[in-house]
């Protein structure tokens, strides 16, 4: 698998059908109620970004994101998809290039796999073979079997569901994507599952997505960029999660974003995003007086002994040392050996569940990169410095 | 029993109406059942089977075309449907004997009077049926597929309609067989139908049990043909349950 998280500005070629999407003084005011449900909301979302709406209950995300396919009108204002203004839209037309995913699903129970996900193409009068063929190719983008084509949806699990919602929802091949709480009413792990494999999908896909949710860790998970709501339906931040954790705009940001926002901020970046410690590199064989000199400015109190590729084979005690030479099999095991893509959390996550204070740290093909710490962490959480470095992609699932 | 004496003799019924005793000689001996005499006389059931057929399949695929078109009416309008039920349930509460009465200025005696009294007591079943099978598909659905850009019309047909034929033909299963019960009836206005072989001469017990018979295995055969009907109509509802 190729790594997901490419640079933005290189794979503009697959998002060409991708629309950039508007808000242009949108306002929002449902009859009977004193209150705009959402008020002079301006929003620009780049063409094959993610972005997250959140907020509050009540704050108006979903009636936001409802205008742009027009399944909620909009009062005042407008919105652009592409350039084009939705008002202008015939409602039906305008729907059919716009992906839509809810939380309940809301599959057809009446029609097969296949058929549920054929929909739009159905609408838009796609020749038959076109429209197998495109069922079969999204039925393995998002990762079911081909078997589950002839199914119907009472006999699929909840997360394979929501899938086949996914694979409906892109099946003509929309400019935009909506997507309100999609994973909202998955159990946890596989929630974390289908998050990874949106990520993934995306990174192939490049639509621009629209993703309600009430959740600031999936916000910050899930996008490019996060639109942070009040009540109201009054913009509180736009910004990257990296700078929305760095510096929430207000006292509501700051709150909604959580006290542990500086953890939170460790799931953006990866072990080669920060300084590591120089290893003590020992190999086999080599005069235990060299290995003590390199000790003695070192910041990690052990040798590390490595093979002739330098891939770590254990770490060395006095008692290794004791010897003329570097012996062949040290006392300890170099485990737990982390990765320099590892996301920075799931680093810290291995040193505290291994009990290490510090562990190697490999590149891609074994050779030792350096050794991160839990005192390195502890102080990169302190400085504030290394936060303004922005990590968009560090959460995106590798194969 | 003087009543409906009164209304049969209004119309023209053959001379031998009521003459059905001179044919059972069977019974005037034994004084009771006489199955053997029942299939020694079957063919005078044919016809009066067929009318009843008659007036069970024609009152319901009216009351459905109606009570459908209502539904689909009530389904768009919300406010129709108070009115809709407070007019179909009060023509089901009218006895069917007084509607009969009502009708009799107006359509006289015969088979129409009788189709139109039979179609205006499917029409509350019909219409609750319908209506509650197109109200009852989950919201979420619906969002979806308007989401998806289906218009009104194409959820209604694509989406709507076929989730609501469990619904819908549960109606049309009580329909079927309450009319089946209620078009013995038809007889006390010169209507036809099986009831032809039961009122003018209920002490006859062999001739009431087979005509009870024959309207059984009517209710049984249409009903199971409904329920077939629905089975190939709904294959998603199978592998649901078989789950």
């Amino acid at each position: 698998m190729a790594i997901v998280s490419a640079p933005k500005d290189g794979e503009r070629e697959s998002a060409a059908e991708a629309a950039a999407v508007r808000y242009e003084h949108v306002t929002k005011r449902y009859p009977g109620q004193d209150r705009p449900a959402i008020q002079d909301l301006n929003l620009e979302v780049p063409a094959g970004d993610i972005c997250v709406l959140v907020g509050p209950s009540g704050c108006g995300k979903t009636t936001a994101m409802r205008m742009v396919n027009r399944t909620v009108e909009i009062t005042e204002g407008d919105i652009l998809v592409g350039g084009t203004s939705v008002r202008e839209r015939e409602p039906a037309q305008l729907r059919r290039e716009i992906g839509y995913v809810i939380q309940e699903v809301g599959l057809f129970p009446h029609r097969t796999v296949a058929a549920n996900i054929a929909t739009v193409p159905e609408l838009l009068g796609w020749p038959r073979e076109r429209r197998e063929a495109r069922v079969h190719e999204l039925l393995d983008l998002v990762r079911l079997d081909q078997d589950f084509a002839g199914r119907y949806p009472a006999q699929l699990s909840g997360g394979q569901q929501q899938r086949v919602g996914v694979a409906r929802a892109l099946a003509a091949d929309p400019r935009v994507m909506l997507m309100d709480e999609p994973f909202g009413a998955i159990d946890p792990i596989t929630r974390d599952q289908l998050q990874n494999e949106f990520l993934r999908l995306q990174g192939e896909i490049r639509k621009t997505v629209l993703f309600v949710t009430h959740d600031i860790d999936e916000a910050i998970k899930m996008g490019d960029r996060v639109a942070v709501l009040k009540e109201g339906g009054r913009l509180a931040q736009y910004a990257t999660p990296a700078e929305l954790l760095m510096a929430p705009a207000d006292d509501f940001v700051e709150d909604f974003v959580g006290a542990d926002r500086a953890l939170k901020r460790l799931a953006l970046m990866r072990v080669r995003d920060i300084d590591l410690w120089e290893a003590p590199l020992a190999f086999v064989g080599q005069a235990t007086g060299e290995v003590r000199a390199k000790l003695e400015g070192a910041e990690v109190p052990h040798a590390l002994l490595v093979d002739s590729r330098r891939r770590p084979l254990g770490w060395l005690s006095e008692r290794d040392l004791a010897g003329d030479l570097v012996p062949e099999h040290p006392d300890s095991s170099p485990e737990p050996v982390l990765d320099l893509d590892d996301v920075m959390r799931d680093a810290l996550a291995e040193l505290l569940r291994s009990g290490a204070q510090y562990a190697p740290v490999a590149d891609g093909s074994g050779v030792v990169a350096g050794v991160l710490s839990i005192e390195i962490i502890a102080e990169f959480l302190k400085s504030p410095k290394a936060l303004t470095e922005e990590h968009p992609a560090a959460e995106r699932p590798r194969d | 029993m003087t009543s409906f004496r009164l209304i049969a003799a209004a119309g023209q019924l053959p001379q031998d109406f009521f003459q059905n005793r001179a044919h059972k000689t069977c019974i005037q001996e034994q004084g009771t059942v006489c199955p053997g005499w029942a299939l020694d006389h079957i063919g005078e059931w044919v016809t009066p089977t067929l009318q009843h057929i008659v007036l069970v399949a024609v009152p319901v695929a009216c009351g459905f075309v109606v009570a459908f078109g209502m539904a689909l009416l009530a389904h768009r309008r919300r406010w129709l449907v108070a009115p809709f039920l407070g007019v179909s349930d009060v023509l089901f509460t009218i006895p069917s004997f007084a509607l009969f009465y009502i009708l009799l200025p107006l359509t006289g005696l015969g088979r129409t009077t009788a189709i139109i009294a039979l179609t205006a007591y499917t029409l509350v079943i019909l219409f609750r049926n319908t209506y509650s099978g197109l109200s009852n598909v989950p919201e979420e659905v619906k969002d979806a597929g308007r989401g998806m850009g289906l218009t009104e019309r194409q959820l209604l047909w694509r989406v709507e309609l076929p989730l609501a034929v469990p619904e819908i033909i549960g109606g049309l299963r009580i329909a079927t067989v309450s009319t089946v019960a209620l078009a013995t009836l038809a007889v006390f206005i010169n209507g036809g139908g099986l009831g032809v072989k039961v009122y003018p001469d209920i002490s006859f017990l062999t001739g009431v049990l087979t005509t009870g018979i024959i309207l059984l295995a009517l209710a049984f055969v249409l009903d199971v043909a409904l329920v077939i009907a629905q089975r190939l109509a709904t294959p998603w509802l199978r592998v649901a349950q078989s789950r």
